[in-house]
């Protein structure tokens, strides 16, 4: 086979029409739409390397069972995207739709989990309630009858969820960019934005300034800070998200299993190694660092549910930044205050699922000028408006 | 890992059989697994990721992937720490039908199909052959196998240690730096991962200064020295916190200073077939020569860049090796070897072989020209990988240093200093000096009034000649890698990957050391980069025309040695906490159903929901409540800290009064309810619902803690009460029974708040009531909880008074439309939406918090609403039903019961507001089909609440 590059490196122009901050799946998924709409004069900048952000450190579920009707069409339409994009981008992203099970341990639980399931059939999306039974076919490992202080009463079976190559997909999307004719520049820190009468000018880079009048801050963990340059502040909150992994074992565990009374999921990759998550650290915090009382709750939680991994070792945890919102759903639009000034942010911790789907639509926005309705939700002025999307009860664990 | 190894110095040979792959082999006491194998003539111990291809013993110290196994039953296991124990079972992995022989080694040939991310390039089209493709591998992915007759049944423990230093590593320096903290008079703590002290100079005894011994037993017996070994140090988190795992136990250490004498391992070189069984690292074949007693029957060619490679050699050859020639590196060795034939400025090209080394082909470092040596081992000391990663986990910058190859300290974390080799100083007595220096320099940082101090940089240190370690004179270009174009130079082991796989991701664009990882998957196997980073490194500075500085090193995550689940959780799983109210025994003993309630465990029923429905509103009922989350506030400034916290008003509640309160976050969402009473003038009592008892206690303190000039003082009494509920029309005359208190009406009218006695014992008495009757709140201490229950249903019993449970208690605040936050409400429900906006008094002069977004969403008016409704056929859908308009979603159904009181279906749902006003009509999905409901304004009964105030 001979190896082809994915992304060439560039020169810094010194005007761009569109400039996108952030080299996640976000800002490349944009910047991939962008160029097949015709708008190609446009450059990713990214501080580090793409998908030093969240975008490299996710765990990788992709779902559409979320709650309010506004993000159930939106992450649905990601996943139709996600299914397409292996042809779309000629690059194995190796989506696994090998089904998603969110578990519950008590009375509550059911019911929020059996109004999700109402709420997404009533979407068209394939989501149900299942019971111990089934759940025990489904996952043949999972402790659902043995001892348990929380025995598993019911879960949200949803097929069509599973995980996901996330760096694959930020590489074949930079690699899109690429050939679409946009410029991916990684090592480049944005440290400055210029704004005139309300209107963005240009921004200012560790490796020179460049006018532009269009600016998109995809920029995740960083997204308060870079609103920051602008004056903008946005209701947002930076988290840290920790993440382990385990050594591998033969595959045993084909679906992605959540539980929020446990506060621990779990997935276990084609190469064997099973990856485990929780919730966000409590207190807001830029610290990439973990901690090791992260890893003592999740190995007592997954215990519960798989006891016989008791021998079974971890070989690396980490940590990410999430931008977290008060209704756990993005912001994605401009702002009246700063002209040229947009964003998708407000990813928090179950972003990378909506890259497709935001990068297409955002694309279609910053093309046009003009807001597609499915967007509408999701605008910045929600928050003035007191119109939340309401995604903590499906988001908050299961990302 | 060692974990049960014990130093054997002295003990005497016993012999025992373990099995292997079925096979019976021999152990003498002391050996490793791994030791007993290479005695029994058993090379080959693992199959390799990918190809397939046979690997033997390459570390012998639990760094390399190449002996992972499955030891009775616990899967990547590595048996070179790990003790042979009489009768164990271990299997090899990743093979089959054997490891011996595996038919999969056809990947090895295949691998033109494979290059490096071919699985990015392929499978993928046309769509439907994914799956396809994704079974095939999952079947043969991953190493271990699950093994299924384990359960989390191991016996854990968890420890928590606190020191003024903490020393990682008993080589040298550490045993010096310990020595040194200690008798300038600090505590210190001393943890290895060897099963006795000395580091590697316990397997290169030509090095060990006679003193050895004697350091040793001064730092055992040092009376303010703790020692740990066969302890591994596998974080170190903020602050100095380290996680340690000693076997089955972990260790949390908390450490004022902590010094990292955690010294280096050696490198394998990368050539062709370098991963041939035979092939080892020097400092394997020493520790299996003097810790394990085993041979190495045939002769031995040994490649070397330093002075460890000729004390190997001779070491070898006193057990009876033939040395067949030494491949010298250098042009100019200091060393020699008498008798010894020697290559200088030599390297090896590739090993030859199927499944061991039977000889090695060497060349000029130019390349040629070629010769041939054959040989059954080939023995490699080609230069350390320092031991670094706590210094990169806990925040020191390290920079690439040439004139030692390692990377060095260039800035210190807080109170974190290191010491010997893995600050570039391989020489016993500069290690032993440079151990010394840190141990004073901690000492005194834990002396000097900022305990934050740390180390200068090690640069700084390093005035003292360092040799040993590497080549001192010009560095050849990255003699990491031997000069040649073969494809098969394994860089890194875990994952087959080659140099040549590097060089075409970096061809590719992956050419940052971070993706390079990622794509390659180079150092992202078992061993975590221990044997591959360097090499990796070196090859893509080489490829990138960078330099290794530049270059850079990907990130060091813990835990530093791969770390059981079970170890993690210690007992925790098989413990779970379980929380029993103080009346827990007697609602046992009278057959309530328990449920889970958080941690808690409530009664649900205990007869029948229609029998406790009917004493409760006829006659009298008792609840245990006593998991209410309980506060005292005193203080001053409470009524001011209340008129912040919650939106309605409590500078005007009057002493011995109670109310009723929501509590918002600063968006306006409800968080939680409860109940707050003026006890006294500066003296508070509040409750919190059940599941936030926690929550609203860290939601108080947050605030607090920004105002300390308030006089608030927060005490959470919530285990130090049991409560109960004591509800009905004859309530008054049941508790009149046991009390001399004047329980009248005009004396404690609805809402009162008063400390009286019942039943002999000083309560909390509150006249509420949630479920719609006239009732009291008792909260007596908790050791008190059981007999004032008891007394009650005594003084109960003529009225025919029933204890009942939280289905009954639902059903009957259901009636009520008190709803139940979390339940009933959701994260995005405020209290102007949630029927109370009554209780939102934005008229408050001062700001409390959420009223800007109350405000906003007041002037927007209402979107939904949560209403009560009465359905209008007589069926109980799920909960969660949704409520349609126009067949969308209009909202849903949070509640639901059967009401005697109502006659029919009744429940709290969320509708559009349009829809909300009494009388309107809803439509709610039952089993797909519609039906109607009709919303209600009033509580279903007793709408005027006569009977709650009577
Ligand atoms: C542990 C963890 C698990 C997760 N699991 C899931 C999951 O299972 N499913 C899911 O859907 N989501 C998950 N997420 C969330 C998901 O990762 C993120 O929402 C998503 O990746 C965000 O993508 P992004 O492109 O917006 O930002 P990022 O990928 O974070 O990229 C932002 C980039 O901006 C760059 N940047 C910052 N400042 C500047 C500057 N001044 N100049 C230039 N560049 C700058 C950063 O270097 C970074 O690379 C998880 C997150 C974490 C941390």
């Amino acid at each position: 086979m001979v190896s082809q590059r994915m992304w060439r490196e560039h020169e810094l122009k010194d005007q761009y029409d569109v400039v996108i901050i952030g080299g996640g799946v976000h800002g490349l998924a944009t910047a991939y739409y962008l160029t097949k709409l015709g708008v190609k004069n446009i450059a990713v900048l990214e501080a580090k390397y793409i998908g030093f952000g969240g975008s490299g450190r996710n765990t990788a579920i992709v779902r559409s069972n979320y709650r309010t009707p506004e993000g159930i069409a939106f992450y649905d339409l990601s996943v139709k995207l996600y299914e397409q994009l292996a042809a779309d981008l000629d690059f194995n992203v190796m989506f696994s739709q090998h089904g998603h099970l969110t578990l519950a341990h008590n009375e509550r639980g059911v019911t929020g989990l059996t109004e999700r399931a109402n709420t997404n059939q009533l979407m068209g999306v394939n989501s149900r309630i299942i019971f111990p039974q089934e759940i025990q076919q489904i996952v043949p490992d999972l402790n659902v009858f043995g001892h348990s202080r929380f025995p598993i009463q019911a879960a949200l079976y949803h097929p069509p969820g599973g995980i996901i190559r996330h760096d694959a997909v930020v590489w074949a999307y930079a690699r899109g960019v690429d050939r679409g004719g946009g410029h991916v520049h990684q090592k480049t820190e944005v440290t400055a934005i210029e704004v005139q009468n309300g209107q963005v000018e240009a921004v200012d880079t560790n490796r020179g300034r460049i006018k532009t009048k269009m600016v998109l801050n995809a920029t995740a963990g960083y997204a308060g800070l870079i609103s920051r340059m602008v004056g903008l502040e946005i209701p947002i909150e930076t988290h840290p998200l920790q993440a382990a992994v385990t050594e591998p074992l033969k595959p045993f565990l084909n679906s992605v299993i959540v539980s929020s009374t446990l506060h621990v999921y779990v997935s276990q990759t084609d190469r064997g190694e099973l990856v485990l998550g929780a919730e966000v650290d409590d207190h807001a915090s830029y610290s990439l660092r973990g901690t090791l009382a992260f890893l003592e709750g999740a190995a007592i939680h997954l215990l519960e549910l798989f006891p016989h991994l008791a021998n079974v070792k971890i070989l690396r945890q980490w940590a990410g930044l999430c931008d977290m919102t008060p209704d756990y759903s993005p912001i994605m639009g401009g702002t009246p205050d700063v002209k040229g000034f947009y964003m998708t942010v407000g990813w928090g911790t179950y972003g990378f699922k909506a890259g497709p789907a935001s990068g297409y639509l955002m694309a279609e926005l910053l093309a046009s000028g003009k807001t597609p309705k499915r967007l509408e939700p999701f605008a910045l002025t929600r928050f003035y408006d007191d119109c939340l999307v309401g995604e903590k009860a499906a988001a908050s664990v299961s990302h | 890992m060692n974990e049960q190894l014990s130093d054997d110095s002295q003990a005497t040979p016993v012999t025992y059989e373990f099995e292997f792959d079925g096979q019976r082999v021999r152990a003498e006491s002391g050996q490793t697994v791994a030791g007993a194998l290479h005695s029994a003539g058993e090379h080959i111990v693992s199959r390799s990721f990918k190809y397939h291809r046979p690997r033997g013993l390459l570390c012998m110290s639990g760094r390399c992937p190449n002996c992972i196994c499955t030891v009775d039953g616990t899967p990547n296991v590595r048996i070179c720490t790990q003790a042979a124990k009489p009768g164990m079972v271990v299997k090899s992995q990743n093979a089959w039908p054997s490891v011996k022989f595996d038919l999969l080694r056809i990947f090895d040939k295949l691998h033109r199909l494979m290059p490096v991310g071919f699985y990015y390039k392929r499978m993928y089209k046309p769509r439907w052959m994914w799956p396809v493709w994704e079974k095939v591998i999952r079947r043969i992915a991953g190493l271990g196998k699950l093994d299924r007759s384990h359960g989390a049944d191991g016996v854990y423990d968890k420890q928590n240690l606190f020191t003024d230093v903490a020393v990682i590593g008993g080589g040298l320096a550490g045993l010096h730096a310990a020595l040194a903290a200690a008798d300038a008079g600090v505590s210190v703590t001393l943890i290895d991962d060897q099963p006795a002290l000395g580091g590697h100079l316990r397997h290169d005894p030509e090095l060990a200064e006679s003193r050895l011994n004697e350091l040793i037993s001064r730092v055992a017996s040092h009376p303010a020295i703790n020692v740990i070994s066969s302890a591994t140090v596998f974080g170190c988190y903020d602050e100095n916190y380290l996680g340690i795992q000693q076997g089955q136990r972990m260790i949390r250490l908390r450490a004022a200073q902590v010094i990292a004498a955690t010294g280096c391992w050696e490198r394998p070189l990368v050539f062709e077939n370098n991963d041939l069984p035979g092939v080892m690292l020097a400092s394997a074949a020493q520790r299996l020569l003097h810790l394990d007693k085993c041979r190495f029957p045939g002769e031995v060619v040994i490649v070397t860049d330093n002075a460890q490679g000729y004390r190997a050699a001779k070491q070898l050859r006193a057990a009876g090796t033939r040395i067949a020639a030494i491949v010298d590196v250098r042009d100019n060795p200091p060393e020699s070897l008498e008798g010894v034939r020697r290559f200088l400025g030599h390297t090896v090209i590739s090993a030859s072989g199927s499944r061991h080394v039977g000889g090695v082909v060497i060349a000029p470092l130019a390349g040629h020209p070629k010769q041939t040596l054959s040989c059954r081992w080939l023995v490699q000391a080609v230069g350390f990988t320092p031991a670094n990663s706590l210094l990169y986990q806990n925040g020191c910058k390290l920079r690439y240093d040439e004139s030692v190859d390692q990377a060095i300290v260039i800035q210190h974390a807080p109170a974190m200093h290191s010491a010997g080799a893995v600050n570039g100083l391989h020489d016993p007595g500069n290690a032993a000096a440079d151990g010394q220096r840190a141990g004073k320099a901690a000492a005194e940082a834990l002396c000097s009034p900022c305990h934050r101090v740390s180390d200068p940089p090690a640069e700084n240190n390093l005035e003292i000649p360092r040799h040993g370690g590497h080549k001192e004179e010009e560095s050849p270009p990255c003699h990491y890698v031997a000069p040649s174009g073969a494809k098969k130079k394994f860089v890194c082991l875990c994952e087959d990957v080659t140099e040549k796989d590097i060089c075409d991701a970096i061809d590719e664009g992956y050419s940052n050391i971070e993706t390079l990882k990622r794509y390659s998957t180079v150092s992202m196997g078992p061993c975590q980069g221990k044997m591959c980073q360097a090499a990796a490194i070196a090859i893509c500075a080489r490829h990138n025309g960078q330099s290794i500085a530049e270059t850079g090193v990907t990130t060091a995550r813990p835990p530093e040695q791969p770390l059981p689940l079970g170890v993690l959780a210690g007992r925790a799983v098989h413990f779970s906490l379980v929380r029993r109210t103080p009346m827990h025994a007697w609602h046992e003993q009278h057959g309530a159903k328990m449920g889970d309630a958080g941690n808690w465990k409530r009664p649900q029923v205990y007869t029948s929901v229609t029998q406790e429905y009917e004493a409760v509103r006829q006659r009298a009922g008792l609840i245990d409540v006593s998991t209410l989350g309980k506060i005292e506030l005193r203080g001053r400034d409470v009524v001011k800290f209340l008129e912040f916290i919650y939106p309605n008003r409590f500078a005007n509640l009057k002493v011995g009064r109670v109310r009723y309160g929501v509590i918002c976050d600063d968006a306006g969402i409800i968080l939680d309810d409860g109940t707050i009473a003026r006890l006294g003038e500066d003296r508070f009592f509040l409750t919190t619902t059940t599941g936030n008892a926690d929550a609203i206690d860290s939601w108080f303190r947050w605030w607090l803690a920004a105002r300390p000039q308030w006089d608030v003082r927060l005490t959470n009494v919530s285990g130090s009460y049991a409560a109960m509920n004591l509800a009905g029309p004859r309530s008054r005359e049941v508790l009149k029974k046991l009390t001399d208190a004047d329980l009248s009406r005009d004396a404690m009218p609805y809402l009162a708040a008063s400390e009286i006695q019942i039943a002999g014992v000083p309560a909390i008495v509150l006249r509420i009531g949630f479920v719609g009757e006239l009732g009291y709140e008792i909260h007596v201490p908790a050791q008190f909880g059981q007999h004032v229950w008891e007394a009650i249903l005594e003084a109960g019993r003529e009225f025919n008074i029933a204890p009942f449970g939280l289905e009954a208690q639902r059903l009957l605040r259901l009636e009520k439309k008190h709803f139940l936050p979390g339940v009933d409400t959701d994260a995005l429900s405020n209290p102007l939406e949630a029927d109370l906006p009554w209780i939102v008094k934005l008229d408050k002069e001062d700001d409390f918090i959420g009223k800007r977004s109350l405000a906003r969403s007041l002037q927007r008016g209402s979107r939904n609403k949560l209403v009560a409704f009465q359905l209008n056929e007589p069926i109980v859908p799920d909960l969660a039903s949704l409520v349609l308009t126009n067949g969308k979603l209009g909202g849903r159904i949070t509640s639901i019961g059967q009401s005697p009181a109502a006659g029919g279906t009744i429940g709290l749902a969320w509708i559009p507001a349009s829809l909300s006003r009494n009388g309107d009509t809803i439509q709610i999905q039952i089993n797909g089909r519609l039906v109607d409901a009709v919303v209600h304004d009033e509580p279903f009964y007793d709408p005027s609440g006569e009977k709650l105030k009577s």
